[in-house]
C-alpha cells in the first residue's frame, strides 16, 4: 500500500465528547485524584514540555486569508493595521500571471498582464483597470510593499481578473470563477460516507470522539450547521469555516477511521478495528483495506495552539417557532434574524469571526443551539430575542448560583455555563456600558433564558424592546443598527477579558 | 443416589412453597396497605383554617419589578395545601383584570407537592403556559413571582420544580426554562437585581 494511502487513515477513539450527561455517574474530583496522585508529577512535566514545544513552533493560527480559484487555491497571511485587516496586492495576484509593482513617490503603481492599479499612501482612492476605485480604509505602503484593506481585494481581484467572487469575510475566503466544492452526507448502518463534488485532500486529525477535515486548499462550501445523527457509530456531523479554512467534523459513538476513496470525492467514515484486534478489518471491494494509527494523546489536542475568537449569534426562534407576536403583522423570530444579520456584517467590519444559528426561517430547536456553539467551540455566544414589554434593551445573563459554581467542583452538563459565568457577567457589564454610550437604554439581569446554561462559553441573552411607544420600533433600521454596532463594539472590547477566562 | 436425590427434591420442593406462600402474603399486606392509602387523605376539600399571614411576591409588568405584598389569608394545615392555596391566590390576582402582570384566563395552579424536605414541585393548568405571553422578561416575571412566594412561605423549602399539567415543559412560552429545578438563591439575586 502506498504511503500516502496509510497517511490517510486515521483512528477517532473514546468517546463522543457530547455526552456530558453521563458525567454525573462519576466520582467525585478528590476520590480519582486519589488514584491519579503517582502520574501526577510526571504528567505535569509532560504538560510543561508539550507547551514549551507549541509555544516555540510558529502559531497555527496566524490570520489567513485562502484564495480559491477555477485552476488552483492558496493561503495569504494578513496583517493589521490601525485595527483593520490589510493584505499584500502582489502576492495576492502573483499565482494568476505577470504581475510587478513599483513606488512612485507616494504612489504605489502594479501591473497586472495589460491592466493597473494604482495607490497613493495613506488614502483611500485609487484607480483598478482604469476605474476609479475607494477602499474602506487607507491604502498602506511599507518599503515597495503595497497594502490594501482586506475588504477591497474581492472588488480589486474581481476589476483585475473580470471574474465573478463570492467572499464568506468572517471565515476570510475568497472564491474566484464560480470555483466551489459541495458534499453531501450518506449515512448508513455500518457508516458515514461523504460525497464531495470534486476531489479533496484534507488534513485529517482525530481527538477522542471527534474526526476533523480540515479544509484549506480545497473550495468546500456550505452554510454553517450541525447534523444530529441517531446513528449508533457517528452521533453529529458538524461544518463550519473559519481563517481561511472549512471544517466538518465528526462526532463518533466508536471509535472510526477515515478511508479516501473515488478518486478522493469520497470519505468512507467506518468503525475501527479494535485496537486488540491484529487484523484488518473488512473492507468493501475497490476500497483500501484499513490501517491503523494511534491517535494523539489528547492532551495534544487541548493544548494546541489558542482557538480563533469566534462568536456565534443565536436569532432566537425561526420556522415553526414564531417567538413572540409582537403586533399583528410583526413575529418575533423576523426581528431577531434581522438583527443578528446586521450584528454579524458589525463584528466582521471589525475583522471578527461571527457564526449564525441560522441565516434563514427555520426552525432550530434550542437544545442545538447551544450543542452548536459547543461542537464550534465558540468564545461568545449571544441570544437574542425581541419583546414588546418595557423599552430599550434587556440584557440577560444565565442564572446560575455562583455560590454553588466553585472552581473544580462538580459541573454536570445542564451547567456547561457554571466556569463561564464570571466572564458572561463581565462581558454582559461591557455591553451595558456600550449601549449606554449609544444612548439606548438597557438593564443587566440573570434570567432562565434557555439555552444559556447548557452553553460553554461567555454566553448572555439580550432582548430588544421598543425604543419608543411604536412596537414597530423593534424592527426599525435605524434602532437596530445603532444597538447591533453598541453589541459589536462590546464584544470587541470584551474580547481580551472573555479570552483571559477561557 | 436416588435416595438422596428425592430428600433434595422435596427440600427443593418445600422451599419453592414456602417461598411462593410467603410472596402471596407479602402481595395482600401490600393490596391491603393501598386500600388503606386513601383514607389518609382528606375525603372533602381541605378545610380551611385560621387567616395566616402571608407574603405575596407580586410582578408588576411596569416598571418591571416584583414586589412583596402581606396579606392574611385563611389556609389549611398541611404544609402541600397551603402552598397550593398561597400560589392559587397569587394567580389569581394576575388572573383578574386589570392585572399588573396578566397572565391568561384559566391560569391556575392545580397542585403542590413536597418531593424532599426542601425541594417543592409546583403543577400548573395548561393554561397557565399555552396562554403565557411569550419572552424572556415576561416570562422570567413570572416564575421568579411564584418561585419566591411558595419559598417564602413554606419555611425549608428552598427549591422548585414547576410543572404544566402533570408534565415537564421545555420553556414556558419559548423562554424561561421550565426544565430546571429553581433554587432561591439564585430568584433572589434576580429580585435584587430587578429593585
Ligand atoms: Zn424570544
Amino acid at each position: 500500500m502506498p504511503w500516502s494511502e496509510l497517511e490517510r487513515m486515521f483512528l477517532v477513539s473514546g468517546f463522543s465528547l457530547l455526552d456530558r450527561s453521563g458525567d454525573r455517574g462519576l466520582l467525585p474530583r478528590n476520590e480519582k485524584r486519589e488514584t491519579r496522585k503517582r502520574g501526577g508529577a510526571s504528567a505535569a512535566i509532560v504538560a510543561v514540555l508539550l507547551l514549551l514545544l507549541l509555544v516555540s513552533a510558529p502559531s497555527a493560527e496566524e490570520k489567513q486569508l485562502s484564495i480559491y480559484g477555477p485552476q488552483m487555491s492558496y493561503s495569504l497571511p494578513v496583517s493589521e493595521h490601525n485595527k483593520q485587516e490589510y493584505i499584500a496586492l502582489l502576492a495576492a495576484l502573483e499565482p494568476f500571471g505577470n504581475v510587478s509593482a513599483g513606488v512612485d513617490g507616494e504612489k504605489w503603481k502594479l501591473s497586472f498582464n495589460n491592466l493597473e492599479a494604482e495607490f497613493r499612501r495613506d488614502s483611500n482612492r485609487g484607480k483598478v483597470a482604469g476605474r476609479r476605485f475607494g477602499l474602506p480604509a487607507p491604502f498602506v505602503l511599507e518599503g515597495n510593499r503595497g497594502l490594501v484593506p482586506l475588504r477591497a481585494l474581492p472588488g480589486i481581484l474581481g476589476l483585475m481578473l473580470a471574474t465573478k467572487t463570492e467572499y464568506h469575510e468572517a471565515a476570510r475566503r475568497l472564491f474566484l470563477g464560480g470555483a466551489a466544492t459541495h458534499f453531501t452526507t450518506d449515512v448508513r448502518e455500518g457508516g458515514l460516507s461523504v460525497n464531495f463534488s470534486a476531489p479533496v485532500n484534507p488534513l485529517i486529525s482525530t481527538e477522542p470522539g471527534r474526526l476533523k477535515m480540515t479544509f484549506t486548499r480545497d473550495p468546500v462550501v456550505s452554510s454553517a450547521y450541525i447534523l444530529r445523527l441517531e446513528n449508533p457509530l457517528v452521533s453529529a456531523i458538524t461544518f463550519s469555516e473559519n481563517n481561511g479554512r472549512a471544517e466538518l467534523v465528526v462526532q463518533g459513538r466508536v471509535p472510526l477511521l477515515a478511508q479516501f476513496a473515488a478518486g478522493g470525492k469520497t470519505i468512507d467514515l467506518v468503525p475501527a478495528p479494535s485496537q486488540a484486534q491484529s487484523a484488518p478489518p473488512a473492507a468493501a471491494p475497490g476500497t483500501a483495506t484499513a490501517a491503523v494509527s494511534v491517535p494523539p494523546p489528547p492532551t495534544l489536542q487541548s493544548l494546541a495552539a489558542k482557538p480563533p475568537f469566534v462568536v456565534m449569534l443565536d436569532a432566537g426562534h425561526g420556522g415553526d417557532d414564531r417567538g413572540a407576536l409582537l403586533s399583528e403583522t410583526l413575529a418575533e423570530k423576523a426581528v431577531t434574524l434581522a438583527l443578528a444579520r446586521r450584528l454579524r456584517s458589525e463584528l466582521q467590519s471589525y475583522g471578527l469571526s461571527a457564526v449564525m444559528s441560522r441565516d434563514a426561517d427555520v426552525t432550530v430547536p434550542v437544545e442545538q443551539r447551544a450543542a452548536m456553539a459547543d461542537a464550534a467551540r465558540v468564545t461568545v455566544y449571544v441570544s437574542l430575542h425581541a419583546a414588546s414589554l418595557g423599552r430599550g434593551v434587556r440584557v440577560y445573563t444565565a442564572m446560575i448560583n455562583s455560590a454553588s459554581a466553585k472552581p473544580g467542583g462538580f459541573v454536570p452538563w445542564d451547567a456547561a455555563q457554571a466556569g463561564y459565568v464570571l466572564s458572561s457577567r463581565a462581558l454582559a457589564d461591557i455591553v451595558k456600558a456600550e449601549l449606554g454610550k449609544h444612548e439606548i437604554p438597557s438593564s443587566k439581569l440573570s434570567a432562565p433564558v434557555k439555552p444559556l446554561n447548557n452553553v460553554a462559553a461567555a454566553a448572555i441573552a439580550i432582548e430588544i424592546a421598543p425604543s419608543g411607544a411604536d412596537v414597530g420600533s423593534v424592527n426599525a433600521a435605524g434602532y437596530q443598527q445603532r444597538i447591533a454596532t453598541a453589541v459589536a463594539e462590546a464584544i470587541v472590547v470584551g474580547r481580551a477579558r472573555v479570552e483571559a477566562e477561557r | 443416589m436416588t435416595r438422596a436425590l428425592t430428600i433434595a427434591t422435596g427440600l427443593l420442593l418445600a422451599a419453592v412453597l414456602g417461598m411462593g406462600a410467603y410472596l402471596y402474603i407479602l402481595r395482600r399486606n401490600e393490596q391491603a396497605g393501598a386500600r388503606n392509602l386513601p383514607d389518609t387523605r382528606p375525603i372533602s376539600a381541605p378545610v380551611a383554617g385560621p387567616p395566616s399571614r402571608v407574603t405575596f411576591y407580586l410582578a408588576y409588568d411596569d416598571p418591571g419589578v416584583v414586589r412583596a405584598q402581606e396579606a392574611s389569608i385563611a389556609l389549611p394545615a398541611d404544609p402541600a395545601q397551603r402552598g397550593r392555596e398561597i400560589l392559587h391566590a397569587l394567580v389569581g390576582e394576575y388572573v383578574k383584570r386589570p392585572s399588573a402582570h396578566e397572565l391568561p384566563g384559566g391560569a391556575d395552579v392545580k397542585d403542590v407537592f413536597l418531593v424532599t424536605g426542601d425541594t417543592a414541585v409546583v403543577d400548573t393548568t395548561p393554561a397557565f403556559a399555552e396562554g403565557h405571553r411569550s419572552g424572556v422578561f415576561v416570562e422570567t416575571l413570572t416564575v421568579a413571582s411564584l418561585v419566591k412566594t411558595l419559598t417564602a412561605n413554606l419555611p425549608g423549602v428552598t427549591r422548585v420544580k414547576i410543572l404544566v399539567d402533570g408534565k415537564e415543559r421545555e420553556t414556558l412560552a419559548g423562554h424561561a426554562d421550565l426544565e430546571c429545578f429553581y433554587d432561591v438563591v439564585t430568584v433572589e439575586q434576580l429580585l435584587e437585581q430587578l429593585r
